[in-house]
């Protein structure tokens, strides 16, 4: 196997992931936690990022659906849910909980709606991109064949 | 500074931190220090590790968590005589500053973290831990 082209494809697929707006920075500085003693650090935050906003966005759903309207409590998911996002450097779907919370300061229901719409398509995009990218570091590495953790 | 250069007993660090990401990554960070690491999920359950008589060195204290915030832990911990340990609040938005700093933090380092103004501040204490067991 060619693994030094699978490498080439995964540094492609990561630049693609920066320049099309996906991650920022951040995701460089979670990157540089990772060395020997913790080699599938990015993929274990990826994971555990996924499962948690995952939930978050589940229960927001939950409490957009429920009357009388708690714009106080929608925010306060939100705002859980942009720190994890900020933590990965998950920077698309930042922005969609910053215009979700800028919805829910104006009182603006439809405006929350179609934020988390989009938010859940960022979500989606994002986690197949990055399962696509790790699958392929898994492929290109030294052993080729790590485990896969669930996400 | 690099990780290398810490020595000396390792330092007893609490995170105190309701989101899994948030205090994985921490964790290791501070692992890369050599940190003796516990997490609390929220501030009631930093409180009762200070309450069954644990010491720590440090805590990272983040503000918006369930049952008791960041900033009220901080008060009673403070409340409870402990006036040594180095307490950071770490949270998204400068303007929650003030709200760590009147409850008795030291320091506040907002979110997302960057992760090389940690190593500073664990020598520091470390510093501080090694030059009181003098």
């Amino acid at each position: 196997m060619d693994y030094s082209n699978l490498r080439r494809q995964a540094a492609s697929m990561k630049k693609g992931l920066f320049d099309q707006g996906h991650l920022d920075e951040q995701f460089r500085q979670v990157e540089d936690l990772q060395d020997e003693a913790s080699p599938n650090f990015v993929e274990e935050v990826a994971v555990l990022f996924f499962k948690d906003s995952g939930r978050l966005i589940s229960n927001l759903e939950q409490a957009l659906e429920k009357y009388p309207r708690d714009f106080n409590r929608w925010d306060a998911y939100m705002q859980q849910l942009k720190g994890s996002c900020s933590s990965i450097g998950a920077s698309r779907m930042k922005s969609e909980c910053m215009s979700f919370k800028d919805n829910c300061g104006k009182g603006n229901v439809e405006g929350c709606m179609g934020c988390l719409q989009k938010l859940k398509r960022e979500h989606a995009i994002l986690r197949q991109k990055l399962e696509s990218y790790f699958q392929l570091l898994r492929q290109a590495g030294p052993t080729g064949a790590a485990t896969r953790p669930v996400m | 500074m690099t990780t290398s250069t810490v020595q000396g007993s390792p330092v007893k660090a609490l995170i105190v931190e309701d989101t899994p990401i948030h205090a994985f990554i921490l964790s290791t960070i501070l692992r890369k220090f050599h940190c003796e690491i516990t997490v609390a999920e929220n501030g009631n359950e930093a409180v009762q590790l200070f309450l069954e008589g644990k010491k720590f060195d440090i805590i990272f204290c983040d503000k918006e968590m369930p049952v008791m915030s960041g900033p009220e832990a901080i008060e009673k911990i403070r409340a409870l005589g402990e006036s040594h340990v180095k307490i950071v609040g770490v949270s998204a938005g400068y303007d929650l500053e003030q709200s760590f700093m009147s409850a008795g933090a030291d320091i506040f380092l907002p979110k997302p973290m960057k992760f090389d103004v940690v190593g500073p501040i664990i020598q520091e204490v470390m510093n501080k831990k090694n030059n009181s067991m003098v």
